[in-house]
This record gives C-alpha cells, structure tokens and sequence, in this order.
C-alpha cells in the first residue's frame, strides 16, 4: 500500500482533476456579473446575420400548444432548413428556469421577454440578448420604427438596444362572457352595477357562478383593479403607478371600495382569494360552469374552435366550443367612463448573446416580429395585437365557433386596441409594486385593510422605490 | 503453511516513521466526495453568504455592497417573522400528529390487521404523489363549492363550511392537513420498521408482568423506538424550514402571506422580485436554523438518554 511512482501520479492526476471540476463548478455559480461576459454587461451590441439553417430552441410561456405550433409550421413554410423546437414552462416558473438556462450555449437560443413587472422582463433580461436592431434595420428598411408599434419597441429596448421583437400587444379591461349562457337563462351582459347584480342573482339561481376570478393569482387582480380605477378616472392608476399622483387619490379610495364590494355583494364567486386564474377560474369559465371571467385580448385566441375544444379539454369539458365575447367593465362607478383597454407589449422574441445558433435565431426573431407572414400568422391566431403596422386578422381565413355573432365584436375589440395610446398594463409597474398592489387588493377583499389603509400602504410602497 | 506464518513472523516489523507521501493514501478514493463537497455544497453556501451582503437583482453587473444590510432589513419585514411563525407553528403540528398517526398505524398493523400489504399501500400512496398533481385537486377539495364542504353539510356540519383556502384562519392548517396526509406514510413505515427491531422477550417479559397494550405500548415499544422519533423530529424540523411546493402550488403563500414559508418567501423575495441579495440573507438564516436545529435535537436526544 506504499505509494508508488505511478501512484503518486495517479493520485496527482485525480486532484488536478478535482481542482479542474472546482473550478468548473466555481465557474458555473460564479453570477456575480464581475466579468466581462457581453451577457452580463447589459450592451452587446452584436448582433447576428439571419441564416437560413440551424436547429434552434425556442423558450418561452405564451401562448401555448399548439398555437406556438402552428407558428413554427408556418415559418418552416417558409425556412424548412431552420428547425425550431418549443420550449414551454407555466408563466408563474418562467423567471426561475430562465435565468440558469441563459448562462448556457445551447438549449435555449431564442427566449421570450416582456414589459415591466410582467415574467421575463426586460429590463431584467435583456442583459442577456443580442442588440436585434441592425437586423431589423435591414429587414424593413432605416425607417423601421415607424412600421413597428412603439409599444412593443420601446417596451423592449434596454440601453438604447433592441434586445427582443414584439410579436404583439395584449390589452386588458375586458370581460369575457359565454354567451350561450347568457342565452339560456335570457340574461342580458352587464354594463353597470345594477345590471351586473341581476345577472349574477339569475346565473345564480340556476346553479351557474356569475363570474370568477381566481384572486389567489395576484397579477390578475391588478387588471381588474385597473379596469375599475379608469371607470372612476380615467388615467388615474397609470399615473399613480409612475408616480405622478398618489396612491392615496381620492379616486383610487374609490376604486378600492368598489373592489371590495365585488366581494361582498356576490359578484366575484365565494372563495375567490384561495383560486388561481390560472388553472382554476380558466377552467370554471372553459367546462361553462361560470359565464363571466376577467380576461384580455389574449383570450380571443378561443374564438377558433380548434384552439378552444383543447382549452376545454383541459378544463375536463367533453363539449363542443361555445360562443364566448368580449365585453366592456360595466360601469359599477356610475361615471359613465367605459370601454377602457390597457395594455403592454405581450411578449418579443430576444436571441440569447450565448447561443451558438445566433444566425437562425435571429431569422426566427425577424420572422415572427417584422415578417408580414409571421405578423399574419400572430393577426390570424387571435391571440395578439400584431406588431407590424396594418396587420389585421385575415376574417376570410379564420374559422370563428360563430363567426356571425364574433367577427363584428372582435373587430371593434381589435380597431380599439390598436387605438391605445400610453396606456400600459404592467410597463410602469416594478416588481416590488406588483407585490405591494397584490397585497394590497387581497387584504381589502379579506376585510384587513380598508381601501384608505391599502391606499396609504401603496403610496408608502412607491415612496420605498424612490 | 506453518513455514510461511514463520516466515512472515520473521519478518521486521514495520516502521511507524510514515513517509510524508504515505499521509495521501486512499486520496484518489476520497476525491469524488471531497469535490463534491467542497465544490458544490460549501462552495455554494460560500457564495451564498457573499451575495448576501449584495443588494443585487441576480443578472446584472449592478451589484451594490450594503454589508450586513440585508440582515438589518430582515429584522423589520413582517412578512420574513410571519413566515418563520409559520414555520414553527407547522412543524410542531405536523410532526405531533403524523408522530401521533404514524406510531398508531404502524402498533395496529404489528397486532395482525387483515390484509397488511393493501393497508401498508394504502396509507403509502400519498407519500409517492407529486404536490404538482396534487395541488388543483386540493384546491377544488377546500374550495367554497368542494368535497370537504359537501362532506361537513352532508354530515350536518353545514354551519363551519367556508372557503377554507381564502381565509388566512383556515389557510395554513389546510396546508398543514395536506403535508399529514402526504407524510403519514413515511412515518407509518418507519415507525413499523422499528417496531419490527424490537425483541419479542421484551414485549413477552411486558405480558407476563400483565402489562396491558397500553402500557406495552408507552413503556416498552415507544421508547423502543425513540432513535426513529429522533430522526423524524430533525428530518421533519429541516423539512418544515424547506418547506416550498405545497403551500407554493397550493395557495402561492396567500391569502395576504398567511401561508407563507420561509422558502415560498425567498422564492418570491428572490425570483419574483429579483432581490436575490435579501433571498440569499434569509436563506442563511435558514440554513444556520437548521443546523442549530438539528444539533439542539440531538443533544436533547443524548441529555434523555444519558439520564
């Protein structure tokens, strides 16, 4: 058992193994964001030339099987030698598997990031990617900005660098309803207090929840505490949100109050604050079981029967589509201020600075945020307000459960989105108020805190920010 | 073979003067675990404790020094005490009652219950089901319109049914109910286990001195089985101060944080809110109460025994 020339070398050999794994390891933890890395320094102004082949991994959340699918079929259409495959993770876990994916050369090459407090934000990931201008700038010519919604690009630079390509916006402050419902127990959709009140005591006397909201799920609660603070003053929650009003408004109290009395007088459905948007009130609203759910325009995507029979096939539904339409917020403040929409670039595509694919992932990014076909193939989905100037959904092309009872209000839905100007969702809101106003619409609805207090605790919230 | 113990009799006995080269021996057996070790667990807890002292968003090279700052911040965060209050609160519960059901099942199957193998599956199962699968099934059971509801009416309890997940009462033992039923089985088996180490004299020396079930029970096989109560109190104490996927998938640490863990906190602290700096100080603190945890149980475990 002496130790030998060869053991000894042998042994030599093993610890400079282990030093070389230490090291390794030390390197694969090592995120302090000291070093040099393009990754990390916030400007990596490289960019890449598109190529016409490569295999390429595609992350992100939204808007799930198979309408990403159905976009990967339509850009092999057109690339058949660029193979892309669609890597999905809940929207609640996209942050968590991001980060340490980034740090890698492969499996993740093209990545979907967003505005503000949203999941995958820029301003938190875009580090991370590549400065997408240069190629757009050869895609659509030195004007490209005025071809592109500013929503989606000014949402989507970092430093002065396009770090991702909108594929679209998503807009918030609408109601979706079943209206095969409606039809069935001859209720009308609501548009103030009263009327909604009505139908809630009808759908209730049949066994049928009026509306859900899965209040557990946080994010949510911001849209609808949104929607009610316009229907006060219009305006009024994007300006507190940047500051430039307090939270303590008396119209934000307001709102507040309203909130809390969606809870006590039987319009959001007992129990809500323990319910998750989603899977829970999506599935109570896809099996029918309740025929009102707070949602946006992200929601007309199951306007196409295909799209629709999965999503109630999930919801453990075995029936065929139903007729769902978007409403307007009823007018529970009495104001008169209706039909107020919000929203913020839903998702671009980023190509990570790491990739070793970065040719044809930038083709794919180009393809789905400059491209006409990529913009008609996102227009025809329904699932997103185009980000290419003049798209608009191909109605010849898109087979709707009812077409003669939904092109018409999809239209006017689609005609007003486009029509938003400075009216963000998520964009003004950083992460720290997204958990104050979370915290603070749960505590009202629970009775434990009152609006004036949750006001005070929100303005004290933005203060902490600076 | 007389010849060659001979032999090797006559042979000089060894030197005890090691060569400096021989301290190294068995070290290519050792280096896996050491790299391991080292590399991975301490080394990360290193890091861990250097981005503590970072006010930093985990992506950035904006990473700003506050030195013990985040430990400071710890002390004034309602969220941070009320989520250790949790933590405590769960585990005392939790351990009792799955200690309580666990030794219970496992006496009653040691006492010949008909068909032992489906019992011991039965009570198993829930151990081996992902919380992922699990959590929209319990949030349909305690919900306003649920089973449990439907179950307490049907029995005449209509008067307590609410929506168990919403309100911040009935929130966390909710939770906890859930935790039991997932981690009963474990208990059960190692707690049958014991029992099956206990030697049959000693429960016979028990009858013969006309000692009841029992007393046979608290006197003879409960302390029979204290290193495996030990080893559940330590397992169970870290578990519950890692505590993470049911109160996560369940009720996201809500209503308002009334289910809030020390984990689901440094989840939200440091992914949702990217202040992984203030995550990585919460998480020592964790990581220095459970091994001042597990220490403390052990002693109390050696002081018990020693007297």
């Amino acid at each position: 058992m002496t130790l030998t020339g060869v053991h000894f070398k042998k042994a030599t050999a093993a610890a400079a193994a282990a030093a070389l794994a230490m090291a390794a390891l030390a390197g694969c933890a090592d995120t302090s964001g000291t070093s040099s890395s393009a990754t990390s320094s916030g400007s990596t102004s490289a960019s890449a030339e598109p190529a016409t082949s490569g295999e390429i991994v595609w992350w992100g959340y939204t808007p799930g099987s198979p309408v990403n699918e159905q976009y990967i079929a339509a850009f092999n259409k057109q690339y058949p030698n660029i193979k892309v495959t669609w890597k999905q993770t809940s929207i609640d876990d996209y942050d968590a598997a991001l980060r340490p994916a980034l740090g890698n050369a492969t499996g993740l090459d093209v990545y979907q990031m967003s505005a503000g407090s949203a999941n995958g934000g820029a301003a938190v990931f875009g580090g991370n990617a590549i400065d997408l201008a240069p190629a757009v700038e050869a895609a659509l010519g030195a004007d490209w900005k005025s071809k592109l919604s500013s929503t989606g690009v000014n949402a989507l630079t970092v430093d002065g660098e396009l770090k991702a390509l909108a594929a679209g916006a998503v807009f918030s402050g609408t109601i979706w309803i079943n209206k095969d419902l409606f039809d069935k127990y001859k209720v009308t959709p609501p548009t103030d207090w009263a009327s909604w009140k009505k139908a809630c005591e009808t759908f209730s006397a049949n066994g049928v929840t009026c509306f859900v909201q899965g209040a557990g799920q946080g994010a949510f609660n911001i849209d609808t505490i949104h929607a009610i603070a316009d229907n006060v003053s219009p305006g009024t929650f994007v300006k507190a949100t940047k500051g430039e009003v307090p939270w303590t408004d008396a119209s934000i109290v307001k709102a507040l109050g309203l909130w809390k009395k969606l809870f006590d007088e039987g319009i959001m459905q007992p129990g809500a604050l323990g319910q998750m948007q989603y899977p829970d009130a999506n599935n109570r609203f896809m099996s029918q079981k309740a025929a009102m759910v707070m949602m946006g325009t992200w929601y007309s995507q199951y306007l196409i029967p295909d799209v629709m029979k999965s999503a109630m096939q999930a919801a453990g539904s075995t029936a065929e589509p139903f007729t769902m339409l978007p409403i307007n917020f009823p007018d529970i403040a009495g104001t008169g201020n209706t039909g107020s929409l919000f929203g913020d670039v839903d998702y671009g595509q980023g190509v990570s600075a790491k990739s070793a694919n970065q040719g044809a992932a930038t083709t794919f990014a180009l393809w789905m945020g400059t491209s006409k076909e990529g913009q008609q193939a996102i227009a025809n989905s329904l699932n997103l307000i185009p980000a290419l100037k003049g798209v608009t959904p191909d109605w010849n092309t898109v087979k709707l459960v009812n077409s003669s009872a939904q092109e018409g209000p999809m239209k006017d839905l689609i005609e007003r989105a486009s029509a938003v100007n400075d009216a963000p969702r998520f964009a003004t809101i950083s992460a720290d108020m997204n958990q104050a106003l979370m915290d603070a619409l749960a505590k009202v609805a629970a009775g434990k805190s009152t609006p004036d207090q949750a006001a005070a605790d929100l303005d004290k919230a933005q203060k902490a920010q600076g | 073979m007389s010849s060659t113990v001979r032999r090797r009799r006559a042979e000089p006995a060894p030197t005890t003067k090691r060569h400096p080269v021989r301290g190294l021996n068995g070290l290519p057996w050792m280096l896996p675990a050491f790299v391991f070790v080292v590399g991975l667990i301490y080394y990360s807890v290193g890091y861990t404790v250097y981005i503590s002292g970072l006010d930093w968003d985990g992506l950035s090279v904006k990473a700003k020094a506050v030195g013990l700052g985040n430990y400071t911040k710890m002390l004034g965060d309602p969220v941070f005490w009320a989520s250790l209050e949790h933590t405590a609160v769960f585990w005392v519960v939790t351990f009792a009652v799955q200690t309580l059901l666990g030794f219970c099942l496992a006496a009653i199957m040691h006492s010949g219950a008909k068909l032992p193998t489906l019992h011991k599956v039965l009570i198993f199962i829930p151990t081996v089901l992902a919380p992922a699968t699990m959590a929209p099934v319990f949030r349909l059971f305690f919900d306003h319109d649920g089973m449990l509801n439907q179950i307490l009416t049907a029995i005449g309890l209509g008067g307590i049914t609410q929506s168990w997940l919403a309100n911040e009462t009935t929130a966390l033992p909710a939770v906890m109910l859930i935790t039991i039923w997932q981690w009963t089985g474990l208990w059960f088996i190692l707690y049958y286990a014991a029992m099956s180490q206990i030697e049959p004299e000693l429960l016979e020396a028990a009858r013969l001195d006309r000692a009841g079930n029992l007393r046979t029970l608290w006197y003879v096989v409960w302390p029979s089985c204290r290193g495996t109560t030990v080893s559940l109190a330590m397992l169970s104490f870290i578990g519950a101060l890692k505590t993470f996927d049911v109160p996560y998938l369940v009720t996201t640490g809500g209503p308002y944080h009334s289910t809030e863990f020390l984990g689901t906190y440094i989840y939200r602290i440091g992914i949702r809110q990217a202040h992984i700096g203030y995550a990585a100080a919460i998480s020592i603190v964790l990581l220095v109460l459970a091994v001042v945890g597990a220490i403390v149980i052990g002693r109390a475990n050696r002081t018990q025994r020693e007297n």
